[in-house]
């Protein structure tokens, strides 16, 4: 290793510690006996965990939270993948408007779009609710949605469609025998962004939150704003148990994938 | 339709259906990719489509599958109007180029996949499947993954589940094109024997000369969009029907001539006198273009009565033949391929006498 | 000009016959399919999105009275022209300090391999698998007056006494570049991976050292990477909500904290509608400029 790798090596590890640091030391202080937020930790104590769990507030917004990601996911996966299958099964002029429609949620900023939607809500009653929720997050999730799952669909050579209409299938039966169990892993995926995104998502919930309908992320945000308790780190340990969990489920399914997914070329010699 | 073969054979007996086009035309935007092709295909015919890229044989036969609509044209199977039926209603065999077997699917189950399309109970169809992978010699290979399997082991896979339901037509676009030279003689072959043995009706795309030579009853030569020639391999070889054709199956030697009814003259006033054979349609007196086979071209000792005469200008030796290249007297080149073995030695530089018999000689009107 | 010899077809009465509506033309979906299975998502881009931002906009030039008297009041009024100069400086700042961060990560992920290539990954990655919300208050517990950077500073001897951080426009800035830096490696990294390893050694037969080659060949071919992560940077940075709102000081506002004020404490909805669109029409302006760039691929490094 020369010293320019050195030097190239040594700076990369410096901004991977100023990445890993703030995510990491929040979680030890879950556990910390104090009112506020200190590092490092003072005492040990599962306390804020009981309370996180135990506050009825704190209860209510997780559930409605929960329910909120769970239908986003559903949504925003059935509407992508429909969308991006017929993307890449040549939408023609349709997919040009569609593309050019798909950045607008990420670039437009999440502060206009909450107060726009707000107004929206106010006026059609849907503010609070948890349609109202459902629909902002769909919105919000959908390009990562159709990223992922076209991703997919473009690596699955469109000729297996063709070889299995030619067997028979109609094709319906075509995209649910052949493509569908292909594309599988990337469709789960997209729906694990789908709910990270709606369960995290704080900007668009600040606006739209009513006083009763807290979602978690509000819940959260008033949280540090006001008192920075520990409980925050608490959650933060609770999400993280979860993100663990789920990402070695998506790593065996990968596994699984990878047993499945012909590399087409790699055959071919 | 079926008929179980006698007792402990894999037998698999289709039958073939007779396919009809019938001005098939279809326009890619401003392009003519296919322009009224009319092909008529007996029951049980082996016939393939050769062509140039861009020729409009695939389009032809995805047409006949179902995955393009003509703009134009009729397209029958069988009797029956299938032109713009979906392709899952067609019941139509069909191989792909680069295999295309499913693949989180076994192998047995890529096989059964038509028969479950067709509701046929389970254990039928496991039975049914691995008797089609009998037929292609893959007998025991079920339970396998296709990226397992060789190139030339998946498109018998492939081929298993082209037939596995016993259609009347089998189509091919390309099959062997991604496989190397030994494995795509050994499937030509293979191809050949399930054709003789199921009767099937099959039609080939190929762009590759010998293989359809080798393998189809009779071979349709497309041409931008248009039918240059149908016919066996022998007359295609030996009496092409357009200059098209002549250039485009094997070597051709074109020279410049002109033809006054009864003689051709070429070479600066070498002329010989040709059977009306010789003639292909009708070629009016004046400028004409003779063709020869290379092989046909005989190579003789310069002043020999009856030669014209011209002076090598390359012999390359390939083994068992000999390539001898000749300009003649008015600038046209001559290429005759002769055993090496029957060759004197020849050097380049040397004058020799050409001659070609006169059966071996076709002539066609010269294009503008 | 060639005759057909071989087909004995008659010239039958074939009508060219239209692709029907209805109808799968061969292999491609039918129109009807491709509006059906894009209907849900157009109904919805329509309905949740651009119905809402354009309604918004329309009251901002409408209401208190028709006109673009909203729009004179931001640009007119000092308090509100420094907020929009200073989001933009924010911004700029942001995303040259992502840059920064996030090209020589970049570098590094495209030279290495096997497991170091999935370490740096997968610590890149993990921010996105971790609550903004919870980054923002780990920020908040670092800047403290007693918190680990003060202590740390205080230590190595730079500073005497424990300094404000907590509520700057500095912590902002780290805090909002640790969020977003993530976003800025992936193109650049993208990009960095599609230069073929001949090209490097192309150029040192040509006589390039590394660092020539680097400026020459890597850095111009990695541009549109580059571009697209910067801009992408940005955009979000302009419009960033959380971080000003949790970590800035209410002092220096930015324009979405202003439009929250706005809405949230003076219920004044035509003038949060304005700002929205300026914000809007920055973004857009910004989006449309570079075009070209926003290919959805390349912001996502080009691989999933």
């Amino acid at each position: 290793m020369n010293g320019r790798t050195l030097i190239l090596n040594a700076y990369v590890y410096a901004v991977l510690v100023f990445i890993l640091v703030p995510i990491l030391i929040i979680l030890p202080m879950a556990f910390s006996e104090t009112e506020y937020l200190v590092f490092p930790p003072k005492g040990f104590t599962f306390d804020w965990f009981g309370r996180f769990f135990s506050d009825r507030l704190w209860m209510q917004a997780l559930q409605f939270s929960f329910q909120i990601a769970v239908a986003t996911a559903i949504a925003s996966t059935v509407i992508g993948t429909m969308a991006s299958y017929a993307l890449v099964r040549g939408a023609g002029a349709l997919g040009s408007l569609f593309q050019a429609l798909l950045i607008g949620p990420i670039v437009v900023p999440h502060v206009a779009l909450a107060v726009a939607l707000y107004l929206f809500f106010e006026r059609v009653g849907l503010s609070g609710t948890l349609a109202g929720y459902i629909i902002a997050h769909t919105v919000l999730a959908l390009p990562f949605v159709v990223f992922t799952v076209s991703a997919a669909l473009l690596s699955v050579d469109p000729a297996l469609e063709d070889a299995a209409m030619s067997c028979g299938a109609t094709r319906f039966q075509a995209f649910r025998l052949v493509t569908l169990p292909l594309i599988l892993p990337n469709v789960v995926s997209a729906a694990l962004f789908g709910f990270i995104i709606s369960f995290d998502e704080p900007v668009v919930t600040f606006f739209l939150a009513g006083i009763r309908d807290k979602t978690l992320p509000r819940m959260m945000f008033d949280d540090i704003e006001q008192n920075l308790t520990p409980i925050i780190p608490a959650i933060a340990v609770l999400l993280t148990g979860i993100s663990v969990l789920i990402l070695i489920g998506a790593a065996a399914l990968r596994k699984a994938a990878e047993n499945r997914t012909m590399p087409r070329f790699d055959e071919m010699k | 339709m079926l008929a179980m073969g006698e007792v402990g054979g894999p037998h698999i007996k289709a039958g073939g259906a007779p396919v009809e086009i019938r001005g098939l035309s279809k326009q890619f935007g401003s392009v003519r990719a296919v322009d009224s092709v009319s092909i008529n295909v007996a029951a049980g015919e082996f016939i393939a489509l050769l062509g140039p890229s861009g020729s409009g044989k695939s389009t032809v036969l995805m047409s006949i599958a179902g995955f393009e609509l003509p703009n134009s044209g009729q397209i029958l199977i069988g009797g029956r109007d299938c032109t713009r039926l979906p392709p899952h209603k067609r019941n139509i065999g069909m191989v792909f180029q680069h295999y295309t077997l499913f693949p989180h699917l076994s192998v047995l189950d890529n096989v059964a996949f038509p028969l479950k399309m067709r509701g046929i109970a389970k254990d039928e169809r496991r039975r049914r499947a691995a008797r089609a992978l009998e037929v292609v010699r893959l007998g025991g290979y079920g339970e396998r993954m296709p990226k397992q399997l060789s190139g030339g082991q998946q498109q018998r896979v492939a081929l298993a589940r082209a037939i596995v339901y016993e259609p009347q037509l089998l189509l091919m676009d390309e099959p062997l094109s991604a496989l190397d030279k030994n494995l795509r003689e050994e499937m030509q072959l293979e191809i050949k024997r399930l054709h003789s043995e199921l009767g099937i009706t099959i039609i080939f795309v190929t762009h590759d000369q010998s293989e359809a030579l080798t393998m189809a009853d009779r071979v349709a030569i497309l041409q931008s969009g248009r039918v240059a020639q149908i016919s066996g391999a022998r007359d295609l070889y030996e009496r092409p029907t357009s200059l098209f054709a002549a250039g485009f199956i094997g070597e051709m030697n074109m020279i410049e001539a002109s033809w006054n009814g009864t003689e051709v003259t070429f070479a600066k006033n070498f002329s010989m006198a040709l059977p009306s054979s010789a003639v292909i349609d009708d070629v009016a007196a004046g400028p004409v273009m003779l063709t020869v086979r290379p092989e046909r071209v005989e190579v003789m000792p310069e002043g020999t009565p009856g030669t014209a005469s011209a002076r090598v200008d390359d012999v390359v030796y390939a083994g068992a033949g000999t390539l001898v290249i000749a300009s003649m007297a008015c600038g046209g080149t001559i290429r005759a391929r002769k055993g090496s073995a029957d060759l004197s030695a020849i050097r380049e530089g040397d004058r020799v006498g050409i001659r070609f018999p006169a059966d071996a000689v076709l002539i066609y009107p010269r294009q503008a | 000009m060639q005759k057909i010899s071989a087909s004995s077809a008659p010239d039958l009465a074939v009508h060219p016959q239209p692709v029907r509506f209805f109808e799968a033309s061969g292999r491609k979906l039918s129109q009807a399919a491709i509006v059906f299975l894009m209907l849900p998502f157009f109904a919805l881009i329509f309905v949740a999105f651009l119905y809402p931002l354009l309604s918004l906009l329309l009251i901002s030039v409408q209401e208190p009275e028709p006109g673009i008297t909203n729009y004179v009041r931001i640009f007119e009024n000092p308090i509100y022209a420094t907020v929009l100069l200073r989001t933009l400086r924010l911004a700029l700042l942001v995303s040259i300090l992502s840059l920064m961060l996030a090209l020589p990560v970049a570098l590094l992920m495209a030279r290495s391999r096997g497991p170091k290539l999935a370490f740096i990954t997968a610590c890149i990655l993990l921010p996105f698998w971790s609550s903004v919300l919870v980054r923002t208050a780990a920020w908040s517990v670092l800047l403290q007056r007693n918190g680990l950077i003060n202590q740390g500073l205080q230590a190595v001897g730079i500073i005497d006494a424990p300094v404000k951080l907590l509520y700057t426009q500095g912590a902002v800035i780290v805090a909002m570049s640790h969020v977003l830096m993530p976003f800025m490696v992936l193109p650049i990294y993208g990009a960095l991976r599609n230069i073929p390893v001949e090209l490097g050694r192309a150029a040192a037969i040509c006589g390039a050292g590394p660092n020539r080659s680097f400026w020459e060949v890597t850095l111009p071919l990695a541009m549109p990477g580059i571009v697209a992560g910067f801009i992408l940077v940005f955009l979000s940075s302009l419009g960033y909500f959380i971080t000003p709102a949790l970590l800035g000081s209410p002092q220096e506002m930015t324009i979405s904290t202003l439009i929250s004020q706005q809405l949230r404490e003076f219920l004044d909805w035509p003038f949060a509608a304005a700002l929205v669109g300026v914000l809007s029409l920055l973004v857009t302006a910004i989006t449309l400029a570079f075009s070209r760039v926003f290919r959805f691929d390349r912001m996502m490094g080009a691989h999933e």
